[in-house]
Formats: C-alpha cells, structure tokens, sequence
C-alpha cells in the first residue's frame, strides 16, 4: 500500500504544482476522488476551495495547516478535497451533474477564499466557514462535525456552548 | 427646440422592450442538466433571419452538445441536433450569415468545429485541448483554444475557410511562440470590421489568475500580451506581504465594438470581500485597452456576480451581463454603456424573479436587436430549462 499512497502523494504535488496551491504535505485529492474516497472510507469530506495566488490561503496555509497535530487530526480523519476557484476542471456532483470547479463556487455562492466546506461521505454540505482560521478553529469545527453536533445545532450555536 | 430637446433627453428615456420568452430545449427533468458554459460566453448567434442555440446536456447519458435553431419570427424552437458522438463540453457558435453557422465544441479531449446546416464536423487539432471559441467578422472566421503544450495548456488561434461542406484550417499557431510557464485558458476573440483579431484569455504566468490580451492584423503575428486588468503588483495587499501572488481575475470575454475596436468583461475578484465584480475595459481601435472600468451598479456592490459577458457591435452598442442575487435569488442583469460609463443595471423581466435564472449568453443582430438565453430553474431541485428572448433598446 506505500507505492501506492506514494504515488498518489507524487501525483498530487504535481498537480498543485500545475492547478493551485494546497498546504503542502496534506492528501488532498480532487472532488472526485475525494467523493469516491469518502463514499469507500465513511469518512467526511474537508473541502478546501482556495484560489490560484490568493493571499488569505497563502496565510492559512502558513499559519494554520503547517501544525503537525493539525494535518495529523485532518489527515486520518476527513477525505481531503482540494478545489481551485478559478478552474475549468470538471467535477461530478453527488446529483451527477458535471461541472467545472469554478462554477461550485457559484453553487457554493462564495464570495472569498479560503473557503472551508465539510461534506457528509456522501457528499451532502454539512457546514461551509469562509476566511482564516487558526488551528483552534479546525479543531472546534472537527468535534462539531465528527462529533455529530451539527444534526441539532448550528455551529454558532456548537461554538456559543463552547467552555 | 422641441427637437433639440428630444434629442437631447432621448438617450435617457430608452427603454428595453422585451418579447415572449421561449424555451429552447425539448429534453428536460430533474436528473437531465443543460450548462450555457463556453468560451466567450457564445452559445446564441443569429445568421440572417435563424436564431442558433448550443448547449451541453446529460440526456443521453453522457454529456453531449446540441444545436436548436428557429426563424427570428417562429414562435417556438426546431428540435434540437446532437452535434456530438462522445463525451462533449462548452460548445461555441457564432454565425456565418445567410442562415449559417459555425459551432465548435471540446469532445473526446480535442476541440471540434462544423459549419450548419449540414456540414461535416472536424477536429481543429489532434493534440488534447479544449474551452474552444469563434468569431467571425470582416469575412473572416476564426478559432481559438487551449492546448496542451507540455505541462501546461497554451492559447492556440486558427483561421477557418468555410467554402466547402466542412471548415478547413488556413493556418493555426500559438499566440505565444514559447513554451506557457503557467496554464493558459478560456479564450476569447473578437474580429474588427478591418480584420483585425483580438485574443484574450485567462493566464497562471504571475502565479495568480490574470485575463491577458494581444492582437493582429492578420491572425499570425501577435503583438507581446499585455494584462487587461490595471492593477499593480498583483493587486491586493498580500503580495506585498508575501502572500499570495494576487487577485484573481477570470473569464474574459471579447466583443467587437464601434467598427475597428473591442470591448472585454470579466470577472475580478479585487474586492476579495464581496465576490467576484464585472469589470470591462475599453479598446476605440488603438489596439489598447483603456482603465478598468466596474460594470454592475453599487446595488450590487456587495453581491458576488457570475457569469459575465460583454456584446456589442459595429455601430457601437456595448452591453454587459451576468447574473447575481442581490434580490434574493439569481438573476440575469444587464448594463448598457452610455459613452462614459456603464448605466443602472436592469433585471431582464423574463430572466429574473422568484426561482434561479443564471448563465446568460447574448448576442446583437444586424439591426441591433439583444438575443439573449440563459438557464432557468424554479429552485435547485428541479429541471433547468434553456430560456431564450430577444429585446430591443430604444
């Protein structure tokens, strides 16, 4: 199984280095395999919609997605989706439609990068945060996810209870 | 001095009138999903008196490209023609004149091209490309698209002779002679009523997403491309700060405008708070674009917009549009130019109210007439229809 995630690790720089700009040393994939991923593992989905130069991804990518603890907790829990604003890429949603990754955006209706979206293994949003966020927050927002809060709370009202 | 008077104040008081909107495509349900996504935004053109309609749909299982034409006056479309055999995307069309067009698609990875009715479609290169684009002007028709050019894509242009049953490649060439550092994508291209060409399309060269431009009198030597976006440094803080390397700018897209010169719009992201904004920029012949200009009207100022498009025509008429939610859910807005700015923005009555209308393509007749379709859903979960109408500004 090692050559496999190497290469798959391999391939993935390569497409970074192509596509956009992830944190480096993470597993993201694109949406299909990360959907398809999902779908095999149970796990939930940690969708990162960066855009190609953006200055606020480049920071949380610095800040944030460079702690060892956090690409650990993120990496062994979620299927890591990466998702470039501006590409024609196309991508196939759980409906079966076909679309580019920039037009998720407008599914989406971003309107700043980063974006963070977590998505149920099947696919469906469970909650979308947009802007920098500290390592603090990713852990918040993964106990309010993988803990199941987020059936019967919203995540103002999760992180409103929170000692 | 009545007349003075008229003159004077008849600019302000046009006003669009709007026809019976139509629907374009016969195949529709909830699991069946049409796109208006192309190059340049071209997927209605209007030769002589036939309106021509193309889109991508799953029907058939897989994506596939579709024709639906109709005389101007006909009061409902022809069914539509596949114009596809494999898996087909962003499909093109512009027209040729006399009820003739040229479409072209991406299919099976490479960029396709076919003259209607009745002609015989090619591939426009044998290397794997897509985001394929048309304009036609001054007798000439030409072809744009990205192609692959070792790890990344590179914008090739091509002319097309349309004599025979299907179009043939007088030469094709890459704007840029060297290899791309960075993915090149979604061109655009206008042709001047001198026949003069401009290209346009997204680049990655500056590690950000920047629409860049270049021209040529005769489609084989390009002038270096300059950015049609008039930021400095990237734009944006963060590159001063070492982050980033700048704002993001995508989806040009190209008129010709006003007898030798060209109109561009885009989508930009400078205001990194409130989405993406339409910006255009202005060339009157000089083979130069002007400063940015922000189309949508401060009503929309903090709504993201989508899907912009620019159109306009020899004579001088410019308009933009796009869609954005600022009443609540997607609608498709357009804006005329006035001659120094673009003006209020205006609902397209048909295009716009309770459901999603979004993804509008648009083009000017001859006698300055708006065609304009776009997608339209009563709510995310149903079937999208193809909507078609046609306005007159006066």
């Amino acid at each position: 199984m090692n050559w496999i995630r190497m290469l798959l690790v391999t391939g993935l720089l390569w497409t970074s280095a192509v596509w956009a700009d992830p944190p480096s040393g993470y597993p993201f994939v694109s949406f299909d395999a990360g959907l398809k991923a999902a779908r095999a593992s149970g796990k939930p989905i940690f969708l990162y919609f960066g855009r190609y130069g953006c200055a606020w991804c480049d920071h949380t990518n610095k800040k944030t997605f460079s702690d060892a603890s956090l690409k650990a907790l993120y990496s062994d829990n979620y299927e890591l989706v990466y998702v470039d604003a501006e590409s024609g890429r196309r991508l196939t949603l759980p409906s079966g439609e076909r679309i580019t990754e920039a037009e998720l955006g407008v599914r989406l209706q971003a309107f700043a990068t980063p974006l963070f979206v977590y998505l149920t293994p099947q696919g469906d949003k469970i909650v979308q945060i947009p802007g920098f966020k500290t390592v603090q927050d990713f852990r918040d927002y993964d106990r309010y996810v993988r803990g199941g809060y987020y059936k019967n709370k919203t995540l103002l009202e999760f992180l409103g209870g929170k000692s | 001095m009545a007349l003075l008077l008229l003159a004077l104040t008849g600019p302000a008081h046009a006003a669009w009138t709007w026809g019976e909107a139509l629907t374009v495509n016969s195949a529709q349900g909830p699991a069946i999903f049409p796109h208006l996504e192309s190059a340049n935004r071209q997927n209605v053109a209007v030769s002589g008196d036939t309106v021509g309609v193309v889109w991508e749909d799953n029907r058939d299982g897989s994506p596939q490209c579709y024709l639906a034409t109709k005389p101007e006056t006909a009061g409902t479309f022809q069914p539509e023609i596949r114009l596809s055999q494999s898996e087909c995307f962003e499909p093109v069309v512009v027209a040729l004149g006399a009820g003739r067009f040229a479409a072209a698609w991406e299919e099976a990875g490479k960029v396709r091209a076919q003259v209607l009715p009745g002609g015989t479609a090619i591939n426009l290169s044998e290397i794997e490309s897509s985001q394929v684009t048309l304009a036609f002007g001054a007798g000439k028709l030409y072809a744009a698209w990205a192609e692959q050019a070792g790890r990344f894509r590179r914008i090739v242009v091509a002319r097309l002779e349309t004599d025979s049953g299907a179009p043939a490649i007088s030469f094709a060439q890459p704007v840029e002679a060297r290899d791309p550092t960075d993915g090149q994508s979604w061109p655009a291209l206008a042709v001047a009523g001198n026949g003069s060409m401009t290209v346009a399309w997204e680049d990655r060269r500056e590690r950000h997403t920047v629409p860049m431009v270049s021209h040529s009198r005769d489609g084989r030597d390009f002038a270096p491309p300059t950015q049609l976006t008039d930021l400095k440094n990237g734009g944006g803080t963060g590159s001063a700060l070492g982050l980033g390397a700048g704002t993001g700018a995508m989806r040009p897209t190209l008129t010709a405008w006003g007898g030798q010169g060209a109109a561009a719009a885009w989508l930009d992201k400078r205001d990194f708070l409130s989405g993406y904004d339409v910006y255009a920029a202005l060339d009157d012949g000089t083979h130069r674009f002007g400063r940015n200009i922000q189309v949508q009207d401060s009503f929309g100022d903090n709504m993201a917009q989508w899907h912009a498009k620019i159109v306009g025509d020899n004579s001088g008429r410019l308009l933009a549009l796009w869609d954005d939610a600022r009443d609540g859910t997607p609608d498709v807005w357009l804006s005329v130019w006035n001659g120094t700015a673009f003006g209020d923005d205006v609902a397209v009555p048909s295009a716009s109210g309770p459901g999603l209308q979004t993804d509008p393509s648009a083009t000017l007749d001859s006698t300055g007439r708006l065609h304009l379709v776009w997608l339209d859903r009563g709510d995310p979960q149903s079937a999208t229809r193809i909507r078609y109408v046609r306005g007159d500004w006066r």
